[in-house]
């Protein structure tokens, strides 16, 4: 192989992945989520990271889990865990409504559904009205991952990897 | 470099293979001293692994292998007589090349692994040397062999080429850029063109070493000799082969999950079908509709058997090591041992056919050394002073059957009980309670041993322990049977295959859970009464044998939802040795069912194996069968306790509670005008959907409901068929009372299961006393 014809990739390459860098950095400004209430609070999960939205279906039980682990449901073939937030942040349990809803959410392995009392809005924000958590929630719950600020009201951002992690 | 790295895979795959092979041989050969054909496939081996690897630049391979070689050349051409001793050497060998191979495949060479072969090589010098005193130096030898050889043996041949590679390793140092670049383009299209032959027949291995060596060689000249030996070798290895192709695994565990789907869609489109027909009966599309379905089934399943057998591989494949393990065996134990196999060629997942090799060594193992009684021992009790193993693999039904059996000195039941008690495995009270075939399962606890000695076979107590989990893993039973003097035989039964399987459905309350049917042994109906408690466990006496027995519902915390009825089902289910009764609510059937990982958030859930989809689309957890009997253990059952408790709570008449069902205040408030001298416990509700929930919910436990017929959002008819569909309110007396008063009615009321049909208008006394006989008020209570 002719040493100039490596220079040429190579250097392609390296445009390549320069141009990369650059999207990411403008993209990195503002954060898209999406916005749902879990009780009286929202709370919200980066928007890519939402498989799809789902009406209430059956889901089977399955033993020898933590209350917020309802069990599993049947996404087209897919047996997938469903966990309700509203048991595991300790919302009070409004009653079923017709605005609840199952998330499925996905990390780069794993995947599972949520249900969560309504869906708000997809959201853009400036990453820099997101803050850090407050010290005093840093340890106790380590699912949040920031807070966002938003005209009138105050949204907590949910770290994905968190909610996927089996922890108990 | 990526050409290389794949040639060095095709050499390991095929040394493999040929190691394999050669194993089997030289033990065959043992017994067959004289059979030249047998050593000369032999010697084709070592060498052909001799050629590749010098080739590829393994030197310590290529050292051993040509020492070995030597050895074998001389055995070949009569000079040397193979002694045991020399066997035992040459096996020896074979395991370092294992050994070798094994450090290739993991580091890339043959050098790191520390794999010390000089004192080996030197044994096979001094085997070699042994009968033919002339030669002092195995090397000086090896080239008027050669020569010798040459005309004779083909393979031989590729000495020259190995040499001439050397050589043209140099060459290409002289060459320019180009013409580098354009020898490298030949020799990848030369390889190219060597693996679409490859793939159109599975070459004899030595045929596409010489291809190989050809790409090396192109550059000189190729000699005419060369191009007859594939021509002369293929023939009678290539007529005995088959057409095959190789597929990657990935591609097939691919193929199998897009059958499971199928196996999916088919089953919920049966279930559709069932539903339809229903209702439509009579309708004339329905027998097009159900050729439909049915040929679309039959091809569904006939699709999962071939592609079944796509993936299945013959057990000989593991086979093929155990004559020489029980020959290596008989010579450390000092045991004259045969082992007599069948049945090599029933066939196996490939995934399963992985998983039992070493169960299977560990038995064989342990038949040898504490079943085959030494040959003394054996003339003394009259028996053949040889001792015989046999494995036998054969189908039965969905499951294959391997069979381990022995004719040594059996076991004794109570030697093994006496022994775990002193080794704290067991207590004395469950050794008492124990049954023979019990006892014999205590081989397989952990820590346990009958070995006098620990020797370097057995004795240390962890292998049979390992045969069990690894059996339960591939959902397995291990069944055995043993006669005092007279041997042991040991079944493992196991499933053919792991991704789509058989299962028979049970309910539990208003759960439903799959049992892998390769684990249930049966399912009997008992009545409550035939279930003892000792020592506070539930057990049932079945012929025989004592089963403990333990809800399913406790097992998995299902939610109470109703009582089960006097006659109880129970699905016996075993695994490995053990047994244990599962009570279950309700036998749903039997169901083809595909397994679907839950993930890693649910994975590893005790009891559960993962779950399936169902032809509703519903989700069905599957249960581990080994973990289920662990958790049995822990599971305090109360099965006929609690029955007890039940009928003690009526006491006054208050405590007896009815609902009524009826959408009319003023009806309602009849009836409770008319049962108020009861002084029972009255429920209002006002329509049968209202009804279902609080019957549901369990809160209140009705003796009798009262349903109106005619009622918004469902109707009494739906409300009493609904009720009965719960075992527990099988028996609950349901009243209709209703102005509709036609014999039809009448008969529909039956269908649904009403047990009484009251009309209006009734007068007062009448319901009185139809409700308090219903209940079963004691008498003395109407006052």
């Amino acid at each position: 192989m002719s040493e100039q014809l490596q220079e040429v990739l190579k250097k392609q390459k390296e445009q390549l992945n320069s141009s990369l860098l650059d999207k990411d950095k403008k993209e990195e400004e503002i954060v898209q989520l999406v916005g749902f209430m879990v009780g009286r609070e929202e709370y919200a999960v980066p928007i890519l990271s939402i498989q799809e939205i789902i009406k209430p279906i059956d889901y089977t039980r399955v033993p020898q889990t933590p209350p917020y682990v309802l069990g599993v449901f049947n996404l087209r073939g897919n047996v997938l865990p469903l966990v309700d937030l509203r048991i595991k942040f300790n919302a009070p349990n409004t009653e079923q409504s017709e605005d609840m809803r199952y998330i499925v959410i996905k990390d780069k392995e794993n995947v599972a559904g949520f249900v969560i009392d309504q869906i708000t809005e997809a959201i853009r924000l400036n990453e820099k009205r997101i803050e850090n958590p407050p010290e005093t929630l840093k340890n106790s719950n380590s699912a949040i991952s920031g807070i966002g600020k938003r005209e009138n009201s105050i949204i907590t951002i949910l770290k994905v990897d968190e909610l996927l992690k089996r922890d108990f | 470099m990526e050409d290389m790295q794949e040639i060095i895979e095709d050499f390991l795959v095929e040394a493999g293979e040929l190691v394999e092979q050669m194993d089997q041989d030289l033990v065959e050969l043992e017994n067959n001293p004289e059979d030249l054909e047998l050593l000369n496939s032999i010697f084709r081996v070592a060498h052909t692994v001799k050629g590749s690897s010098s080739f590829l630049n393994f030197d310590v391979l290529t050292e051993l292998t040509h020492h070995m070689e030597d050895v074998l050349n001389k055995a070949r051409r009569d000079e040397l007589k193979i002694t045991p001793e020399i066997m035992d050497i040459v096996l020896k060998s074979v395991d370092m090349m294992k050994e070798l191979l094994e450090a290739i495949k993991n580091d890339g060479n043959d050098t790191d692994c520390g794999v010390d072969i000089e004192d080996i090589c030197q044994k096979l010098q001094m085997a070699a040397n042994g009968k033919e005193l002339s030669s002092s130096n195995s090397i000086e030898t090896e080239e008027p062999n050669q020569e010798i050889v040459d005309s004779s043996n083909e393979t031989n041949e590729e000495e020259f080429d190995i040499d001439t590679s050397a050589v043209e390793d140099e060459d290409y140092s002289h060459l320019s850029d180009e013409e580098v670049e354009a020898e490298i383009q030949r020799l990848l299209q030369e390889k190219q063109e060597e693996k679409e032959q490859k793939k159109r027949t599975k070459k004899s291995p030595i045929k596409k070493e010489e291809n190989k060596k050809e790409i090396v060689k192109s550059e000189q000249k190729s000699s005419a000799s060369k191009k007859e030996t594939p021509a002369k070798k293929s023939p009678n290895k290539a007529s005995t082969l088959e057409q095959t192709i190789r597929v990657e695994v990935k591609r097939l565990d691919h193929l199998m999950n897009l059958i499971g789907e199928l196996v999916l869609g088919k089953n919920r489109l049966l279930k559709i079908y069932d539903d339809v027909e229903e209702r439509y009966d009579g309708e004339k599309f329905l027998e097009e509709l159900n050729n439909v379905v049915s040929s679309v089934s039959m091809v569904t399943t006939d699709l999962q058997i071939a592609v079944m057998k796509t993936r299945m591989l013959p057990v000989s494949k593991v086979f093929n090591k155990f004559p020489r393990l029980v020959r290596d065996l008989s010579r450390e134990l000092n045991k004259d041992i045969d082992l007599i196999m069948s049945g090599e060629e029933t066939e196996l997942d490939k995934s399963i056919v992985e998983e039992i090799g070493d169960p299977i060594v560990h038995m064989i193992r342990n038949s040898c050394d504490h079943g085959i009684e030494d040959a003394k021992t054996r003339v003394e009790n009259g028996k053949d002073p040889k001792g015989r193993v046999y494995l036998k693999a054969y189908n039965e039904g969905n499951q294959i059957v391997i069979e381990i059996k022995d004719d040594g000195a059996g076991m004794d039941p109570e030697f093994l009980k006496n022994k775990a008690i002193e080794k704290g495995v067991i207590t004395p009270d469950e050794a008492q309670s124990m049954s023979d075939k019990e006892a014999y399962g205590i081989i397989f606890k952990p820590g346990f041993s009958t070995a006098a000695k620990v020797t370097g076979v057995s004795g240390r107590g962890v292998g049979m322990d390992v045969v069990k989990t690894n059996i339960e893993n591939l959902n397995g039973v291990i069944d055995i049977d043993s006669k005092l003097g007279e041997g042991t035989t040991f079944k493992l039964r196991i499933p053919l295959t792991l991704a789509i399987m058989q299962a028979l459905l049970v309910s539990a309350q208003e759960e439903y859970f799959a049992i892998p049917l390769s684990s249930v042994l049966e399912t009997v109906r008992i009545s409550k009464n035939e279930i003892y408690t000792i020592g506070g466990k539930n057990v049932l006496k079945l012929r025989d044998e004592v089963l403990s027995l333990v809800r399913l519902s406790d097992l998995f915390d299902v939610e109470k939802v109703f009582d089960s009825s006097d006659h109880i089902y129970v699905v016996i289910i075993g695994l490995a040795e053990n047994k244990l009764g599962l009570v279950v609510d309700g036998l749903v059937g039997q169901e083809e069912i595909v397994i679907k990982s839950m993930g890693e958030y649910l994975k590893g859930i005790e009891g559960i194996a993962g779950a399936t989809i169902r032809g509703d689309g519903r989700v069905t957890l599957i249960t581990d069968v080994a973990a289920m009997m662990k958790l049995a253990s822990q599971v305090d059952a109360v099965i006929s306790e609690e029955e007890q408790t039940k009928e003690v709570v009526k006491n006054s008449p208050s405590d007896y509670h009815i609902l009524i069902v009826d959408d009319s205040r003023t009806d309602r408030a009849i009836m409770k005008r008319a049962l108020k001298p009861l002084g029972i416990t009255i429920s209002e509700a006002t329509n049968g959907v209202e009804a279902l929930n609080i019957i549901k919910s369990g809160d209140k436990d009705f003796d009798a409901i009262l349903v109106d017929i005619e009622m918004p959002r469902m109707d009494g008819y739906t409300l009493a068929s609904e009720i009965r569909k719960y075992s527990k309110y099988k028996y609950l007396p349901l009243l209709a009372i209703t102005s509709r008063t036609s014999k039809s009615d009448r008969l529909r009321g039956i269908e649904v299961g009403m047990t009484e049909y009251i009309t209006k208008p009734y007068s007062e006394d009448y319901l009185m006393d139809i409700v308090s006989k219903n209940i079963k008020l004691p008498q003395g209570a109407l006052s």
